[in-house]
Formats: structure tokens, C-alpha cells, sequence
């Protein structure tokens, strides 16, 4: 009896390890399938009313997205800033089945709250500025983005207000570039005030921009005004840096838009698999004109697009 | 050390209790199991040996191939840089022509490749361009990396890194990756020669183009690099510009033509590399060692079930092969053991192979042998017993016959006939029970009347002296017992206990059944004895003494006794000085089937 149950399980195991045997054989097929239909669906929320300036960070995400089975979907706000609008579209987004976010919060607090009870479900990076319960933020350090800008402006100061413009609302990683420009000129005893937009008239001789659209608008100003100021802006739109190249802008902050829309994709894929990732600042550069064809700056704001990378 | 020598001595240990059959089973498959191992490491370094022979020269063809393509491309912009130069500039003065409309010419031409064509005097200033026209005000040629490689190397044609070109004036401003060709050219100005740089800018996209689709089986790549390793395409390569990705470049620049294995970032990998004519450039084929040590990821895990399900298959074959081989031994030992046991009737089987066969004739053989010199002994010994039996009854009948027949004679002489008549029957009548057919076990009734007569005979000998009483109890009239056991008492009563006796002598004799067993009392109320002598009595080293009776005594028939029934049985002596004594004997309580086997088993 003994013998024959002992002979019954040797059947038995010999019989698994067969089927283990042909199923690792079948196993690439049937994972290739799986593959093909595990897609995971990342929406990207902006909070400008087009991507134009998101080109370059687009590009990184989708090489991200080929890279780590995942498709994006982009959306715009149909006007700028529109926080309550970027919470409803969000929210829309996780209804109809995304598997996580990236976002350039108009507003992070709001956001959050409105996010809260999803974001376990449906993990979110933010681009541009930190948000509370998010799987991660990718940018410059705002701070000390705002100092070195600041302190590029000191370089040229010659006397005369400063204009920070404060464009971004509630944008907290924008509104920390600022913040740390205007402390940087406070300690330099340089006078500044803040403006929503820039004045049609007056002696205006400095202005500093914290976010892309912001400045762009100023060098476009500037180029009617005769470049009557100086802008200091940040950046790395083709727009922008040919407006650097042409003198409306002095100096501009300028990081890799291709690396921070390739890891903002890869954080929030690595983020519904479960992979732990940290997000350290981007690098940037505070560039002058004179330094837009070094190497390294071209390979920074002309990036090279591969065809086969999509 | 010592754990190893531990190790064997637990291993010898298991081996010494493992039965045959699992040491066979598991031997067979050790050494099939290292030899599928050995086998499957050969096969797969063979198999990983040839995938990557495979590999690189898959890798050797396809960068071939883009070699080809990448070369016809570049022959074709060196082709428009010849058509310029010896076509038009040789043949102008531009003091006299213009240059500008054989460049459009040309541009228009190939313009899906080409993003600019432009000539320079040799101060880097513009001679003609298309289709931009204008320099930028800040414009410095003269320092371009691609002027001055120009003015440096007047024989060759320089092919430049991916640069964004940005000397020309354009309201767009666009920047476009180019990968200028440059070489110096002969300017004639007014009659006179001048040096000049005829430049030629590629667009990136036609580079790109001439890669991008080149693969390299699974996770393989090609990347193109220039003599000093700096990157001119990869497909990955914003990537790398990003800080994102690292790429072993600097390290491939190094490289011959030709494949090899190098670690990079902790992957082995096989790396191929190609130069491109004229311009130094490097094609580098990357093929991840993965990709030719395993096809998939699954291999190795197939592999690994594989190896398992051919070992455990082996295993249990082997398992019912040892089985096959070691039954017939495990029979035989089996055998063996229930011999040793003692178990009668245990047949050796002989079946497995030859030596197991001749193996298992011996020990029968030797069993038959065995049984046989057994069955001599038990022979033997039966026999020895019997006769020893037969010499001590032959013991009893002499000596009373004399002690009887003298009494006779006493009797005749003195005139009493009538006692020696009574005598003389009783004798007779003794004796035919004493011979029961040559039977040593009787009727129980018969051997108490045997003791009657016995009594009888003694009684007139003694002169009524003593008086008998025979006595059987209910429930032992139908037991047997050995034949001749009361009468030696009934003598030693008479002679030890009733000597003195005046007219008060009694002797019972009283049988009965007391569970399995058969008791006989022999009482009297002689002389008596001292309870140490009486134990002594029976002791076998006790020196033989001779009676007045039958001469033979107690003692011969306790042995008589133990002889026939076992240690469990015999006689035992209860007595005290003046008071008597009572011999008791213990029998089993045979039956009239019981008797007549043990009859039949005395026969044999």
C-alpha cells in the first residue's frame, strides 16, 4: 500500500514537472500576449492652454512610455492655470481607466485634495512643482534655481527696479523660484516688486520670469519694446532660446525638458508596478547667448530626436 | 576538516542502513544526473559558443550592410562636394561669375539630404551660400571646428561631429543637427588663386535614416561614433545627451574591426565594430549577451524543468530497475531472517539475475543441509532419550521381581499359600499392567491399579503393617499419565516411612485434576524428614543410593517425569521429622487424544 502511494506521488511530481516543462517552453508566447495587452495608460495634464512648449518633454515621454509599455495621453487646460478645470479633467481621466498621472499642477494644494482618495489607485508625478501624497516631482531645485537667476541679474545690475513676474497663480514650484529671486535681491539691497503681467508704460529696465510661458511673453515684449529691458526667464523652447540668441533675454535657467518628461513617465509606470524610484532635482544651467553653441548647451537645447525611438 | 570527515561518517552511516535498493536507485542516478549536468553545461556552452559565433557574424553582416549604406551615403555627399568644386569653382573666376546658381542647382538636387552648401574665402568670410544666403553678424567661421580642419588638412575631405549649424542668418532659426563636410578648395579671384573651405552640411536625418533601422536581433543596437569615440548616432541618444544613459563610446573608439566581448555597467555584451572609409567614423554593433546566451528568459527556466523532469525520470526509472534487480536479494535476506527466526517450511526462492540465482541454490542448498544434520540430532537425541527412558523402567522390573519372588518363596516354604496365591496375581496382574502393550503412557486408572496391586503384594510382605488407601478423584478418571511413577513412591514409603511402623502405618495415594495439570499425592505418616533433606532429594548431583526397594527411588522418576513433559513438571517433597511425608507429582492432565499422540510421537 505504502509502495503504491509512494509510486502514485512519484507519477503525480513526474507529470508536474512535464507540465512545468512545456508550459516554460509555451511561457515567452503566452507573456508576449500578456505584454501586448498590459499597456498601461499614463494621462499627461499641462496647465497652459497648448503643449508647444512641452514639445521637447513630450518626446521624453514617449521614448519612456515605447521603453515601459505604457501609452500617454495629453491634455491642456482651456484656459491657463485653470486649477478647478485641471482637477475635473484629472479626475475624468482616473474614471475612464488611467493607470496614473503626470501633471504640471496649476494649483498643487488644490490638487491634492482633490486627487487625495485616488492617488493610491492611481499614482500621480507632478512636473514643475511638488504635490502632496504624489509618487514623486521632477525639476530643478526652485530655489536654487531662483537665486542663480537672480544672481545672474545682479552680474548685470546697474541700478533700477526689478519686475519679478509673478505669473504661475498658485504654482508653488514657481512661486519658490520667485520667492528665493526675491530674497537673493533683497540681500543685495536691489528694489523689485512683483506684477501679474508686465506694465504697458513706464521706466521699466529688469524684469525676471519664472516659468516658460512667462517668459517668452516677456522677450516677445521686449523685442516690440526695442529691448528697452532685460528678461530673465527660464526655459528650453526652441522660441525662447532663439529669443536669448537675439537678445531679448539676458540670461535663462535651462534643464533637459527630454529628461524630465522621460522620468516623470518612467516614475509614475515604476509607480503603479511598485518599483521604489527617488527623483533627484534636474541639473540646470543659467545660459547667456554667448554660451548657446557649446556643446554640451546644444545637446541640452536642441535635442536630437531619433526617429527610431517612437 | 572535521565537518568533511563528519560529513562522510554521517554519509557512511546512511549508507550502512540504505538497503540495496536505494543504494542502487540512488547511485544510477547520481551518476546520471552528473552526467545530464556535464552534458547540458557542454551543450549549452556549445550552444551559447555557436549563438554567439552566430551573433557576431550576424552583427558582422548587418554592420556590413549599413557600412554599404552609410558609405554610398557619404560617397554622395563627397560626390556633391567634388561636383561643386571641380565642376564650378575650378572653372570660375568669381571675380567674373557667380557661384550661387550651380549651388542651388545642386542643393535643389539633393535637398532632402543636404541643409546647406556655402564657400568661403580663406578668412572665413562668404563667398556664396544656398539656400540661406547670409551669415549671422557674429558669425565666426574662421573658428568652426570644420573651417579649420579644412585649412589644416588640405588634401582630405573632414566629415564633422552633429553640430547645430548656426553661422547662417535665418529668421526661423530652426537649429538643425548637421554633419558638415568640409575640404579646402582653389578660389579664383580675378586671374589669382586663393585657398578657400567649400562647406558641405548633411543633414542629420540622412544619417539617421541610413541607421535607425538597423537591428540587432533582441535588445541589440548600432551606434556610430567618429575616430575620438564622440557620438554621432545612437538610437537612444537624447537619452545620453540627458545624463540619462551612458554609452561605453570612448572605450569602442579604441576598438579594431571586428567582434568582442567587453562589460559595460555590469553586462556582458558582444560588441562588433566597423570603420566607415574616408571618415574614420566607427559603426558599433551591440548585442547584449542575453540575447545569444538565451533567446528568451524562459530558456533557462525550461531548461532548469527540463534537467529536473529528465532527472526525477531517471530517478524513477532507476528506482524500478534497482527494484527489479535487488527484489530477488530482498527475498533471500528476507528468507533468511525468517529462518533465523526459526520459522519452519521457509522456502528459498531462487530467481534474479545469474549470481543472485546461484546465490539463492547455495543457501538453500546450505538450508537443506542444515535441516537434514537438524533432524539427524533431533533423531539422535530422541532416540537417546527413549533409551534412557527403557534403562531406567528396565531399572524397576528386576529389582522388584527379585524382592517379590523371594517373597513367594518365603511365603510357599512357611505354608501360606493363600497369600503367596494372592501374591502371585496381583504380581501378574502388575506386570501385564506394567508391560500396556509396551505403552510408557496409560490410563490413570490403570496406573493406581497397578499401585493397588503393587500395595497388595506389599502389604502381605509386610504383614499388614500398614494399610493403603487409593483414592481418584472425580474429573481424573479419563486422564493418561506415565506408566510405573506411583509405585517407586509407594516403595520408598513403604521402605523409608513405614519401617517402624507398628500396625499404625497408612499410605493414600489420592489423584485428582487440578486445571491443565494432573496431581498425585503419595502420602504417608512415616518417619518423616527434615525439609532440607527432603529438597535435596531430588537435586541431579545427588549421589546415586541405592534402595531396599526398587532401587531406584524418587529421583529417577522426577527425571522420568521431566523427561517426558518438560521443566514445568515433576515431583515435589513436603515433609517434617515424625510427621509424615507427601510427594507430590504434577502432570499435564492428558487426554485420551492428547496420549495417543504423544504414543504416536514416541513411535516416531
Amino acid at each position: 500500500m505504502k509502495t503504491e502511494k509512494s509510486r502514485f506521488i512519484q507519477i503525480a511530481i513526474l507529470a508536474a514537472l512535464g507540465a512545468a516543462a512545456a508550459l516554460s517552453l509555451a511561457l515567452p508566447q503566452l507573456l508576449r500576449v500578456e505584454r501586448r495587452a498590459q499597456l498601461l495608460s499614463v494621462s499627461v495634464m499641462l496647465r497652459d492652454t497648448d503643449s508647444s512648449g512641452w514639445t521637447v518633454a513630450r518626446q521624453g515621454m514617449e521614448q519612456a512610455a515605447d521603453e515601459l509599455g505604457a501609452e500617454l495621453r495629453f491634455l491642456t487646460l482651456a484656459s491657463a492655470n485653470d486649477s478647478a478645470e485641471q482637477e475635473t479633467q484629472l479626475l475624468r481621466e482616473i474614471e475612464d481607466g488611467a493607470a496614473a498621472l503626470v501633471a504640471v499642477p496649476a494649483d498643487p494644494a488644490a490638487l491634492s485634495a482633490a486627487l487625495d482618495p485616488w492617488l493610491v489607485v492611481c499614482p500621480a508625478v507632478t512636473l514643475e512643482s511638488a504635490m502632496e501624497g504624489a509618487a514623486g516631482v521632477v525639476s530643478p531645485d526652485n530655489a536654487l534655481l531662483g537665486k542663480e537667476l537672480a544672481a545672474a541679474l545682479l552680474e548685470d545690475w546697474d541700478g533700477g527696479e526689478v519686475l519679478l513676474l509673478d505669473t504661475a497663480g498658485r504654482s508653488s514650484g514657481v512661486l519658490e523660484r520667485m520667492e528665493a529671486a526675491a530674497e537673493v535681491l533683497t540681500g543685495a539691497g536691489v528694489p523689485f516688486r512683483r506684477a501679474a503681467s508686465l506694465p504697458e508704460e513706464g521706466d521699466l529696465r529688469w524684469v525676471m520670469a519664472f516659468e516658460p510661458a512667462a517668459t517668452q511673453r516677456s522677450a516677445e515684449k521686449n523685442e516690440a519694446f526695442s529691448r528697452s529691458f532685460a528678461v530673465y526667464g527660464v526655459g528650453t523652447a526652441a522660441a525662447i532660446t532663439a529669443q536669448l540668441e537675439r537678445g531679448s533675454i539676458a540670461a535663462m535657467a535651462a534643464w533637459s525638458d527630454y529628461a524630465a518628461g522621460y522620468l516623470a513617465v518612467r516614475r509614475a509606470v515604476g509607480a503603479v508596478r511598485g518599483t521604489d524610484g527617488t527623483l533627484a532635482p534636474l541639473p540646470f544651467s543659467v545660459l547667456r547667448k554667448e554660451d548657446i553653441y557649446a556643446p554640451e548647451n546644444q545637446k541640452l537645447l536642441f535635442p536630437i530626436m531619433s526617429s527610431s525611438s517612437r | 576538516m572535521s565537518f568533511f570527515r563528519r560529513l562522510a561518517a554521517q554519509w557512511g552511516e546512511r549508507y550502512r542502513k540504505m538497503s540495496i535498493q536505494m543504494v542502487l536507485s540512488l547511485s544510477f542516478t547520481a551518476v546520471a544526473a552528473a552526467g545530464m549536468l556535464l552534458m547540458s553545461v557542454s551543450l549549452i556552452w556549445r550552444f551559447s559558443s555557436a549563438n554567439e559565433q552566430l551573433v557576431a557574424e550576424n552583427s558582422r553582416r548587418v554592420l556590413a550592410q549599413a557600412n554599404l549604406n552609410l558609405d554610398s551615403y557619404l560617397r554622395r555627399m563627397m560626390r556633391i562636394s567634388n561636383t561643386v568644386y571641380y565642376r564650378s569653382i575650378k572653372n570660375m573666376d568669381l571675380a567674373e561669375d557667380d557661384l550661387t546658381g550651380d549651388l542651388s542647382l545642386l542643393y535643389e538636387e539633393n535637398r532632402d539630404d543636404l541643409v546647406s552648401l556655402a564657400v568661403f574665402d580663406g578668412e572665413g568670410a562668404l563667398v556664396s551660400a544656398v539656400p540661406l544666403t547670409a551669415l549671422k553678424r557674429e558669425a565666426e567661421t574662421a573658428d568652426s571646428d570644420w573651417f579649420q580642419a579644412a585649412s589644416q588638412s588640405m588634401e582630405n575631405l573632414h566629415f564633422s561631429t552633429p553640430h547645430v549649424q548656426n553661422i547662417f542668418d535665418d529668421p526661423d532659426y530652426p537649429y538643425r543637427w548637421v554633419v558638415s563636410l568640409s575640404r579646402h578648395v582653389q578660389l579664383t579671384r580675378d586671374g589669382a588663386t586663393e585657398g578657400g573651405v567649400l562647406l558641405v552640411d548633411m543633414s542629420f536625418s540622412g544619417i539617421e535614416q541610413v541607421c535607425r533601422d538597423v537591428t540587432l536581433g533582441s535588445g541589440g543596437y548600432l551606434y556610430l561614433i567618429d575616430g575620438d569615440g564622440e557620438i554621432i548616432y545612437h538610437p537612444r541618444q537624447q537619452l545620453i545627451y540627458a545624463g540619462l544613459l551612458e554609452e561605453n563610446n570612448r572605450a569602442a573608439a579604441e576598438y579594431r574591426d571586428g567582434s568582442r566581448q567587453e562589460k559595460f555597467q555590469g553586462q556582458s555584451r558582444q560588441v562588433t565594430v566597423k570603420t566607415v572609409g574616408y571618415t574614420g567614423w566607427k559603426l558599433v554593433g551591440v548585442a547584449p549577451a542575453v540575447s545569444w546566451f538565451a533567446a528568451s528568459p524562459q530558456l533557462p527556466l525550461f531548461g532548469l524543468t527540463l534537467l529536473l523532469f529528465s532527472i526525477f525520470l531517471l530517478a524513477f526509472l532507476n528506482f524500478l530497475i534497482s527494484a527489479r534487480i535487488s527484489d530477488p536479494i530482498l527475498r533471500l535476506e528476507r528468507s533468511i531472517r525468517e529462518l533465523d527466526k526459526g520459522l519452519a517450511g521457509v522456502k528459498i526462492e531462487e530467481g534474479g539475475c545469474y549470481e543472485v540465482q546461484r546465490l539463492s541454490h547455495a543457501v538453500a542448498s546450505m538450508v537443506s543441509t542444515m535441516r537434514h544434520l537438524m533432524d539427524d540430532i533431533i533423531r539422535q537425541e530422541e532416540e537417546k532419550r527413549r533409551s534412557e527412558l527403557e534403562v531406567l523402567q528396565s531399572q524397576i522390573n528386576p529389582h522388584f521381581l527379585y524382592n517379590t519372588l523371594d517373597s513367594v518363596i518365603w511365603m510357599t516354604e512357611s505354608g501360606q499359600q493363600q497369600e503367596a496365591i494372592q501374591m502371585v496375581t496381583s504380581l501378574a496382574r502388575l506386570f501385564r499392567i506394567s508391560l500396556s502393550k509396551g505403552k510408557s503412557i496409560i490410563p490413570l486408572a490403570d496406573e493406581l491399579e497397578h499401585a493397588r496391586h503393587y500395595m497388595n503384594i506389599q502389604q502381605i510382605r509386610f504383614k499388614n503393617r500398614f494399610t493403603a488407601k487409593i483414592e481418584l478423584k472425580p474429573g481424573a478418571e479419563e486422564l493418561y499419565t506415565l506408566k510405573l511413577i506411583v509405585q517407586p513412591l509407594l516403595e520408598n514409603a513403604i521402605y523409608h516411612g513405614m519401617s517402624s511402623a507398628e500396625d499404625d502405618g497408612v499410605i493414600r495415594v489420592t489423584a485428582r485434576r487440578e486445571g491443565e495439570d494432573l496431581v498425585i499425592d503419595v502420602e504417608d505418616n512415616g518417619l518423616g524428614m527434615r525439609p532440607e533433606l527432603a529438597a535435596s532429594l531430588l537435586e541431579e548431583d545427588r549421589p546415586e543410593v541405592r534402595t531396599k526397594g526398587s532401587g531406584i527411588g524418587v529421583r529417577n522418576v522426577h527425571q522420568r517425569v521431566r523427561l517426558t513433559f518438560g521443566e514445568g513438571y515433576g515431583l515435589t517433597i513436603f515433609s517434617e521429622p515424625d510427621e509424615g511425608t507427601l510427594v507430590r507429582i504434577r502432570l499435564p492432565a492428558l487426554n485420551r487424544e492428547e496420549a495417543e499422540r504423544r504414543r504416536q510421537g514416541e513411535e516416531l
